[in-house]
């Protein structure tokens, strides 16, 4: 009998008993996570439940009303003012993946990717295009730098969105429901993408629906309903044996339809 | 039919020194009124109360009041308080409140209709708020706001025809005077009317072709 190695690796994301209400409904419950660097835990749930409000508070798009939020060293305590110098760190830490882009329409495909490179990691024309290239090129997408995002398909538009936030070096990707807003021929183009970023070792939080995405390429499965965490463990084992009746009742709709 | 063009040709010489008067003014008051309005764009929902409580002053004013009446206020008006001004600075500034007023709300409607997503996108990249201001949300706002903004200028310069009741010597009160000194006032201000059709009709044009051209990729 072999044992795996165990590596205890520090979390990159961790948050604690978080929690936030929009006046009297109460969308996250004393949620607390932590995510070690270098793996990609999928977050499944009915809609309502919390998760992309989860995500959003992670970047203070959303703002907490209680709890803490540690990202790569920088610390957020709800309820206290957040300078606008850790805000922009922890955002350029976090790379941020919207259902819908959220590309700039008035830029090229080139300039989404190079402006906030210049603007927020004070990078030269020359040396912002060069990593956008790079990027770009790894996207399969070097053809379109001088489009403009609406000349391309949904699947290249997330794909130039993936590409802008890896862009600033984050030490963790925030995905929410990517492939949600397109077809699914296109979202495979996409979920190729979030694979290969995940077999490069990039730590992952994504909100998905994508049950085999979740299944084969999450480390960490964590099912949400009614503003809390339910259910968290290898993805293999809650999909096959889920502890919770509501996630069993989510599984069948998910699964059996 | 052929005196018609005769005296067209004899009216024309004054009429188109009316009509560069009535192009400096309408050029002047947008020169002005277009920054200040896009400072009241920002002023009318500021968090400061002092600039929010001018810009809102100044902006329903500005849009309450009838260009006529801002016209006469400065002309006739200011002197009882002590500022005197020639007829086409007093009509300037009347317009240039108006253009203010009206291109104001007109780029704020333009700024708020940026998709929020596209602010979040930018701040969620850590872009800052000043960042987000001038490189996302003035460039689309801008563009949103200039199909209107352009129908708005060519409704002033028709406006500016009512600077002839403070005296300023633009093409309309050049119409009346010629038409008083010659009783041609059927063939004078027909004139007149074609002049000022043949800058705003255009100018419509441009508008619209501005407009499809600019939104090309959007």
């Amino acid at each position: 009998m072999t044992l795996q190695p165990v590596t205890v690796t520090k979390p990159v994301v961790e948050v604690r008993h978080l929690a936030k209400a929009y006046s009297d409904t109460v969308v996250l419950r004393d949620v607390c996570l932590s995510i070690p660097a270098g793996t990609v835990t999928a977050m499944i749930g009915p809609s309502g439940a919390g998760k992309s409000t989860l995500l959003r508070c992670l970047n203070l798009l959303e703002q907490p009303d209680s709890g803490e939020i540690v990202i790569d060293g920088h610390r957020l305590t709800a309820g206290e003012r957040v300078n606008p110098k850790d805000l922009a760190a922890l955002r350029r830490s976090a790379g941020m993946v919207f259902q819908h882009f959220n590309l700039f329409p008035h830029l090229t495909v080139l300039r989404n990717v190079s402006l906030p490179q210049e603007r927020v990691l004070k990078k030269s024309r020359a040396e912002a295009n060069a990593k956008s290239m790079e990027l770009l090129t790894r996207m399969g997408l070097a053809d379109k730098a001088d489009q403009y995002p609406s000349r391309c398909s949904g699947g290249q538009q997330q794909r130039i969105a993936i590409a802008r936030a890896l862009a600033l070096d984050p030490r963790v990707m925030l995905f929410d429901e990517p492939t949600s807003s397109l077809d699914p021929e296109v979202g495979v183009e996409v979920l190729e993408v979030m694979k290969e970023l995940a077999a490069e070792g990039m730590t992952m939080i994504v909100v998905t629906h994508e049950m085999a995405f979740a299944a084969n390429v999450a480390d960490e499965l964590v099912v949400m309903a009614d503003g809390g965490i339910i259910e968290s463990g290898p993805p293999r084992q809650i999909l096959q044996d889920p502890q919770h009746e509501r996630t069993r009742r989510f599984l069948r709709a998910v699964l059996d339809r | 039919m052929n005196t018609f063009f005769e005296d067209f040709a004899t009216f024309a010489p004054a009429l188109v020194g009316g009509l560069r008067i009535s192009l400096l003014l309408t050029g002047a008051s947008l020169l002005f009124g277009l920054p200040i309005g896009l400072i009241f764009a920002f002023g009318v929902t500021a968090k400061n109360k002092i600039l929010r409580f001018v810009s809102v002053f100044f902006v329903e004013v500005g849009r309450g009041a009838p260009a006529l009446v801002l016209l006469q206020l400065m002309y006739y008006g200011l002197p009882n308080a002590n500022i005197t001004l020639s007829s086409l600075a007093s009509a300037c500034l009347a317009l240039t409140w108006t253009t203010a007023a009206y291109s104001g709300e007109l780029i704020r409607g333009g700024l708020q209709a940026v998709p929020e997503g596209e602010i979040e996108g930018s701040e969620a990249l850590g872009m800052s708020r000043a960042d987000t201001m001038r490189f996302v949300i003035i460039p689309q706002g801008m563009r949103i706001a200039l199909p209107s903004l352009m129908g708005f200028a060519v409704l002033l310069f028709q406006t500016t025809s009512l600077a002839y009741s403070v005296a300023v010597p633009e093409l309309m009160s050049q119409a009346y005077s010629t038409g008083s000194s010659t009783f041609k006032y059927l063939t004078v201000f027909i004139a007149a009317g074609l002049l000022y059709a043949a800058i705003s009709i255009p100018a419509t044009w441009l508008s619209v072709w501005l407009e499809k051209s600019m939104s090309k990729h959007l």
